[in-house]
């Protein structure tokens, strides 16, 4: 960390070491999502009526860039419907009553055979790892996660707008970050699995290496938490270990984990880690992808961390499409006097409206707030103090672009860089008059897209 | 099942502490320090003139916002902390009702005909003192020897007049304000103590003062380097000519521009490198004036001078991360 980044972002209090998950039971109904990640909605291939078993696809797609989805309970499907997932859109679910079963799918060809160590990776091409990955339906599991066959290839072809920056041609990925660092504390599914560094990982994580054709591994591990068991590891397979400290928002935010890593910079609004030669995964995807790859089933579950105004904050181990509402009652349940239940951290989260939206590959966690905790704006004028311009991690000049943005100039703002803003919030958590920053360039982002849209 | 009714909102769902008043609050913790000399330096007089800039700030804010029913704002103590200020830069020995007149017109010259707390251009402090200045030079120079109820020269009227003074005035006690000078400004120490606060609690940014003391620093040095009469007295090595550019950072207003005036948030730039800038041109232009122009000080000019080019330095943005430059 350079003296200049230093001074970036925000502090935040430290989060207390998150447990390791816990089961949760599998409620009496799901509902699966047929789009849990960025990118094409699957077709259902399920009837209501139909018998499901434990594992059994229920939705998938021609389009590369989705992500099959399977049942996370042995049961009865009962309907195809929307729902709201967790960013607030309406997709089609298919809904599934628990027999309590857990009877296990096992397709007609029989289960993909097992792999049972190390040896059988390295022997095994990548695209046939890379298969079995799609076939599984594996998501990074982050907000805004791509399907993890996606996310692991470089891209195909230079995108538009790299021939407008100039960058000239596709760059091979050559190192993997696996990130155990949670971006938005206290919601932690990360940090919770720390020391569940097992074999299963370290096959998850010699697979991601190998299909991506990274020879270089970094694991970014939090600081002033213990993770001897990872640390072992990764000093067995001379990976290369990177403290983070989480408190230090937003020093886990995917770009900004690239760029103090490698020193390459990720080129935004359009570009990921992908683009510069990196795969960023979370833990979180390594563990399942090691377990994908030495069970043969596809994963029914998702770590969830609850945490914020609850009786007792606790990562699970969720099923998908478990109804957040079921995690939070698991956890204590809300507060008497609810505020807000924000899916993702309290810095990106989105504050969500609904409690039956499914658990999905892509949620972190809920963060609990009971409505004393709740802050609100208040839009005074900018008093030009610069605090936001000390924390914007990426060097904007928030305070002008806000005032812009406010009064409807937004190609001016455009101009200075209005699209490069990652909406990390750093801004409206120090602005001490309490302007909705996030809000006010939220919003001149989407009038200059849709006006670039229209030309 | 009634669902519970949740708020929904952008993000971020927690925000920081820091409000405007909490910012002030923090500022007039970091002016005690001054406050504190200033009385100790010139009794109760000192506490007087303080006291009455205030109150008239204050009095001034509220009558206005309900002339022109406005929201009456005077509970963010914006206009406290400019009445404070501004006492601490007039004279001990100045008349009761010049305080009185510096405060108002702070406030409503300087800050409510612009439109309020973030629309002024200038800092209304030093837009009053100018005033007070141009108007009444007679009162606004009637500083006091401390102790002593006696109307005395400042180091830097005698510097003016004669470059041996120099010799005289001794730089631990010109620290320690005991030479005359305004309330709050005399004393470098106290302010260099509050102003550090200020930078530790990152309520001011630490390029603007690391600029002004810079810049000084720099000028004066230049100054003391060219000046043949300082050759004459025996000024040649660096220790020397040092010793005469921490002569310039701790007389006159130097000191309280780095700390508290320049970096007065609504007028001075916010990027970094205009801010240094910033910084560094305040500084110049105090040594500036001092050495070869007419005024006494040129601290709270150059203050001025370039609150009005902080368009201009704002436009010095940093490299934007995650921005590709074609061609590079």
């Amino acid at each position: 960390m350079s003296i200049l980044t230093m001074f970036k972002g925000v502090r935040l209090p430290r989060a207390a070491a998150p447990s390791p998950p816990v089961d949760l039971a599998p409620p009496e109904k799901v509902w699966i999502p047929l789009r849990q990640h960025q990118g094409r909605v699957c077709d259902p291939v399920v009837n209501p009526g139909d018998q499901v078993g434990l594992g059994q696809l229920v939705g998938t797609s021609e389009e590369f860039e989705a992500a099959n989805v399977h049942a996370s309970v042995s049961g009865t499907v009962e309907a195809i419907a929307e729902v709201y997932d967790p960013a607030g859109q309406k997709v089609a679910a298919v809904a599934i009553k628990n027999d309590g079963k857990d009877s296990a799918y096992v397709p007609e060809g029989g289960l993909p055979a097992p792999v049972g160590g190390v040896d059988d990776i390295m022997k095994t091409r990548p695209t046939r790892l890379l298969r079995r990955l799609r076939d599984a339906g594996l998501v990074r599991s982050a907000t805004l996660g791509l399907p993890l066959h996606v996310d692991l290839s470089p891209p195909m072809a230079p995108r538009s707008y790299m021939f407008m920056t100039g960058i000239p041609v596709v760059r091979p990925i050559d190192t993997l970050i696996i990130r155990a660092v949670d971006v938005d504390p206290p919601v932690t599914p990360n940090q919770a699995c720390l020391s569940e560094a097992s074999a299963e990982l370290e096959i998850g994580i010699i697979a991601l290496a190998r299909i991506a054709g990274a020879q270089r591994v970094v694991i970014a591990v939090p600081s002033g938490q213990p993770h001897e068991a990872l640390a072992g590891l990764a000093a067995a397979k001379q990976w290369e270990l990177a403290k983070i400290n989480s408190a230090n928002y937003p020093a886990a935010h995917r770009n900004l984990l690239v760029h103090s890593i490698t020193g390459r910079v990720v080129p935004t609004p359009y570009g990921e880690p992908r683009d510069v030669g990196v795969a960023v995964q979370p833990l979180v995807t390594a563990l399942d992808v090691g377990k994908v790859l030495t069970t043969g089933r596809p994963p029914v579950d998702r770590v969830f961390s609850v945490a914020g105004d609850v009786p007792n904050p606790q990562t699970f181990r969720v099923r998908l499409g478990t109804p957040i509402g079921e995690a939070i009652k698991a956890a204590g349940g809300l507060p008497a006097n609810s505020g807000k239940v924000i899916v993702g951290g309290p810095m990106q989260g989105y504050a969500h409206f609904d409690l039956n939206t499914p658990v999905t590959k892509e949620t972190c966690g809920v963060l609990v707030q009971s409505a004393e905790h709740v802050r609100s704006f208040r839009n005074e004028p900018c008093i030009h103090c610069g605090r936001c311009v000390q924390a914007c991690p990426v060097n904007l000049v928030p305070a002008e672009l806000s005032k812009l943005c406010e009064f409807q100039q937004f190609e001016d703002a455009a101009d200075r860089d209005l699209l490069h803003c990652i909406e990390c919030g750093c801004c409206a958590y120090v602005c001490p008059a309490r302007r909705p920053m996030v809000h006010l360039l939220r919003y001149g982002k989407s009038e200059v897209l849709a006006e670039r849209m229209e030309q | 099942m009634s669902a519970p009714l949740l708020t929904v909102s952008t993000s971020p769902h927690w925000l920081g502490r820091t409000t405007v008043r909490s910012m002030h609050v923090e500022w007039l913790i970091a002016l005690a320090p001054a406050l504190v000399m200033g009385v100790y330096l010139f009794s109760y007089q000192a506490l007087i003139v303080v006291g009455l800039s205030a109150a008239a700030a204050v009095a001034a804010e509220a009558a206005y916002q309900k002339i022109a029913k406005q929201p009456i704002l005077v509970g963010d103590l914006h206009a406290l902390l400019m009445g404070v200020l501004l006492g601490l830069i007039l004279p001990a020995g100045a008349p009761w009702w010049l305080p009185v007149v510096g405060g108002a017109l702070a406030v409503v010259l300087g800050k409510l005909f612009f439109g309020g707390l973030g629309g002024y251009p200038m800092n209304p402090v030093l837009i009053a003192w100018a005033a007070l200045a141009l108007s009444w030079p007679e009162h606004m120079q009637s500083f006091f020897m401390p102790f002593t109820n006696e109307v005395s020269e400042t180091p830097l009227m005698m510097l003016k007049n004669d470059v041996s003074t120099l010799e005289v005035v001794g730089l631990s006690g010109l620290w320690w304000g005991q030479f005359p000078g305004a309330i709050g400004a005399n004393c470098g120490w106290a302010l260099l103590l509050g102003g550090l606060y200020l930078v530790v609690r990152r309520l001011v940014p630490w390029q603007i003062p690391l600029g002004v003391v810079l810049g000084a620093i720099l000028l004066s040095l230049l100054a003391a380097y060219t000046d043949p009469n300082l050759g004459q007295l025996g000024y040649n090595t660096f220790g020397q000519n040092f010793a005469i550019a921490l002569f310039h950072l701790g007389a006159g207003g130097v000191m309280i521009s780095a700390f508290f005036l320049g970096t007065e948030p609504v007028s001075s730039p916010v990027t970094p490198w205009g801010m240094f800038l910033f910084g560094l041109g305040i500084g110049f232009m105090a040594v500036i004036v001092r050495v070869w122009g007419g005024p006494v000080d040129g601290a709270f000019f150059g203050v001025l001078v370039m609150s009005a080019a902080t368009p201009l330095f704002d436009r010095i943005r940093p490299k934007v991360l995650g921005k590709v430059v074609p061609g590079t």
